[in-house]
């Protein structure tokens, strides 16, 4: 599989200012400026942040409110590109320590695709972090950035040992998928520090500390089922470390970074070239069974990549973020952002239109139930607005991955219902005292947010 | 250019409430072939008659109260059918007309249509033409697979549905393309299986008991009864039986939705029918049984509602609080984690 680089210039690259949660960045430059590849244009003081870079070289044509591919509009940089190569000076800093690891991160604009940027993730205010993971389960269209598997693999091995290095933890794992062969047999005996390594699967009660006490290692290359889905994190800690997260909490609360495959490439980049965060790898499916692959610059507007595509006649949907969990693009302007990983294009005839009929109890939602939940029982409690019985039922499980809603043969919205209700309930005790005070933590033994 | 927007999953199932219920209809189809072979012109005219007055009551129901119409998704289509495999071939014209009417009117809407009904309406309506006119609908015989033959053309069936269980193989191949649950059917017939032989084995047992025999071995000897078959199975082993398992029990809206609460329903319908038919018959019982399964459907699915993940069950509680007082050295056990 080969990755394509985007080599024509789009006519102007917007830079939203926002690429994850949490606090958005100031714009370092104004109208009329010249920007060069690499030049730092957004930051902010504040800790929950990471610097925005320029990934071309050009004009700054104004600072707007723009399109974001998450649906709202964001506060961008908008730069007409120039044909020059021009950067900044990219210096490596290889031998940086441990404590300036993680602002070295924020400076590089290295965030999680999840919506995180990576230091908070491993550098939590208030928590220790004992125990890095890199979710690798959907890497393959990250596999042809590197020249061969075994660069893939030990540069992996490279990025974790740089993260816990970061997050000063002790044990780390990189988590492959059970049926992606060619990152297995990429990882299969991999030396780290002078011990080979086995890919060891996730099985039962055999988890992450089995396979540190068995291999004797620090680091550990295991393998699992592919789950997806928006609000994956607890539950993919469970799976791997056997951790459970409390209701309410993240996996820092009990001492778990998950980072990306992504940002793990990011930062050998940026420790060993210097190189700030400004490129990234999409890919671009449907209307035809190709998938491509290709490198863009982050900011480059989805038209140009569907362009690139070749793709010419009606489409009716553009989807960013894959079919199951993704978000519908009401404008091909919007820009790719670090959060991009996937552009899903549809016919007009592909386009859902079918009505939603009662249920009829066909437990077909609970059968493809990832967290063991009722989906069927919760849209009804939704829709009649029952949240608090919603609860008892464990809808905080809910990772969001839509296998409910896609199997349903009486077509209801079933993720739809439970996101609704999901966000009533974080609405509903906002605001209740009980938070405000410390002493309370609304079943909660962790205390986190 | 516009394009639509809406929430995700942006991609689903081709498979809905239609092709279900069309393809349970095409399930049944060679069943009906056969019935019409076997009984002649007034089995099709029941068929007719009963698949008819159904999807008629839909349609009246549904205009007079203003619904959106959905005689299209078959439903009421296939509960006339199924209703109709119900009655003797010998029964009026009007009988069929008014099981239709009562199954639809009365067993479909009057608890809200669709997914509301907590009563099969194919069995509502049985139930009350068994009891109101008797007379009609009481089988001519009730089979017994005698011979192996039996399994594919039964000369000894009193109803439709009882005149080749082979030909009910449709509806295991529904169960095999995940149309229909294979919970609900696998416990049922494991349990009608099992119940007999148990049943065979304690006797030889007690049988033993009384004679005074103290050898261990002949004790054992009886676990061998498990081989062979109780004289029980060829009675349960009827058409209407499969019908009841493949069909009936199966219906998604009268079984519980959770996943050990399908495995329950499936063994309480296999006790229940087992119990009427030891008693009485199979084809009544295995009727009558499934209704009364149907009572108690939600009452399980209430009680087996699956905790958080990660929560242990009773038996690994048990299990763990057992393996945590065996010292380390003495187990082969999974390392503990951290």
């Amino acid at each position: 599989m080969e990755i394509k680089k985007l080599e024509t210039l789009p006519e102007k690259i917007i830079i939203p200012l926002r690429q994850h949660r949490g606090v958005v960045c100031e714009p370092l430059v104004k109208k009329g400026d010249r920007v060069l590849i690499g030049q730092k244009i957004g930051e902010s003081e504040e800790y929950y942040s990471s610097a925005v870079h320029s990934s071309v070289c050009g004009e700054v044509l104004s600072i707007e409110e723009y399109p974001h591919p998450d649906g709202n509009k964001a506060m961008s940089i908008i730069i007409k590109p120039e044909d020059s190569n021009d950067t900044v000076v990219f210096s490596p800093y290889e031998n940086i320590r441990s404590g300036q690891l993680a602002d070295f991160i924020k400076e590089s604009g290295i965030v999680e695709h999840y919506g995180m940027p990576t230091h908070t993730v491993l550098r939590p205010k208030g928590k220790n972090i004992d125990t890095v993971l890199i979710n690798a389960t959907s890497s393959e269209w990250i596999g042809g950035t590197f020249k061969t598997p075994k660069e893939y693999a030990s540069q992996v091995i490279d990025a974790l040992k740089l993260l816990m290095k970061a997050a000063d933890a002790k044990k780390g794992a990189i988590v492959l998928r059970t049926d992606d062969k060619d990152s297995i047999a990429a990882f299969e005996g991999i030396e780290v520090d002078n011990k080979r390594l086995k890919v060891a699967p996730l099985v039962g009660s055999r988890k992450m500390g089995y396979y540190l006490n068995e291999q004797n290692s620090d680091i550990v290359v295991l393998s699992q089922e592919r789950i997806f889905g928006k609000k994956i994190l607890n539950f993919f800690t469970y799976n791997v470390t056997g951790r459970k997260v409390d209701i309410g909490c993240d996996p820092t609360d009990v001492g778990v970074a998950i980072c990306g495959i992504k940002s793990a490439k990011a930062l050998y980049d940026a420790v060993h070239e210097g190189r700030p965060f400004y490129d990234t790898v999409v890919s671009i499916e449907g209307v035809s069974d190709r998938m491509e692959y290709l490198l863009v610059k982050i900011g480059t507007p989805f038209k140009d990549v569907i362009d690139h595509y070749g793709f010419t006649g009606e489409i009716g949907k553009i989807i960013a973020n894959g079919v199951r969990t993704g978000v519908a693009q009401y404008t091909d302007q919007v820009p790719v952002t670090k959060g991009t990983t996937r552009i899903s294009l549809q016919r007009p005839e592909e386009v859902l239109t079918d009505d939603s009929i009662e249920c009829i109890h066909c437990a077909r939602c609970v059968d493809v139930c990832p967290v063991e939940l009722i989906p069927s029982r919760l849209a009804v409690m939704a829709d009649q607005g029952r949240f608090d019985e919603c609860r008892q039922i464990h809808i905080e499980n809910c990772i969001e991955c839509g296998d409910c809603a896609a199997v349903c043969p009486s077509k209801i919205h079933i993720l739809q219902l439970i996101r609704y209700a999901k966000d009533a309930i974080e609405m509903a005790y906002e605001d209740l005292p009980a938070k405000e005070s410390s002493n309370l933590k609304l079943g909660c033994a962790c205390g986190g947010e | 250019m516009t394009y639509t927007i809406s929430a995700p999953p942006h991609k689903k199932t081709k498979l809905d409430f239609k092709t279900l219920n069309l393809s349970k209809i095409i399930a049944l189809l060679p069943l009906c072939l056969a019935a019409i072979y076997f009984f002649g012109v007034p089995a099709l005219g029941i068929i007719v008659a009963c698949v008819l007055a159904a999807v008629a009551t839909e349609f009246g129901i549904q205009t007079i109260f203003k619904q959106k119409v959905t005689i299209a998704d078959g439903h009421a289509a296939l509960l006339g059918l199924m209703l109709a495999l119900l009655i003797p071939p010998e029964a009026p014209i009007w009988i069929a007309i008014v099981s239709g009417f009562f199954a639809i009117a009365v067993g479909k809407h009057v608890f809200g249509g669709i997914g509301s009904y907590i009563f099969n309406p194919v069995l509502v309506s049985w139930v009350f033409v068994r009891s109101a006119w008797s007379s009609y609908m009481t089988p001519v015989s009730i089979p017994h697979v005698g011979q192996f033959s039996d399994l594919f053309l039964e000369p000894g069936a009193g109803l439709m549905v009882g005149v080749s269980p082979i030909l009910l193989i449709g509806g295991v191949y529904l169960i095999y393309k995940r149309y229909v649950d294979w919970r609900v059917p696998l416990a049922f017939f494991a349990t009608m299986v099992a119940i007999p032989q148990t049943l065979l084995f304690i006797s030889g047992v007690a049988a033993l008991v009384k004679e005074g025999v103290l050898n261990p071995l002949m004790y054992m000897s009886q676990f061998f009864v498990f081989l062979e078959m109780s004289p029980e199975l060829p009675y349960a082993m009827i058409g209407a039986v499969f019908f009841g398992i493949l069909f009936l029990a199966t219906d998604s809206p009268t079984s519980p939705v959770t996943k050990s609460g399908r495995i329950v329903y499936g063994i309480l319908c296999g006790v229940v029918v087992f119990i009427y038919g030891y008693f009485g018959n199979y084809v009544d019982g295995v009727f009558y049984g499934i209704f009364l399964a149907n009572c108690v459907s939600s009452y399980i699915e209430f009680n087996t509602m699956p905790a958080s993940f990660g929560t242990m069950s009773l038996p690994e509680k048990i299990y763990r609080n057992i393996m945590d007082k065996i010292p380390a050295s003495m187990k082969f056990e999974v390392m503990d984690n951290e």
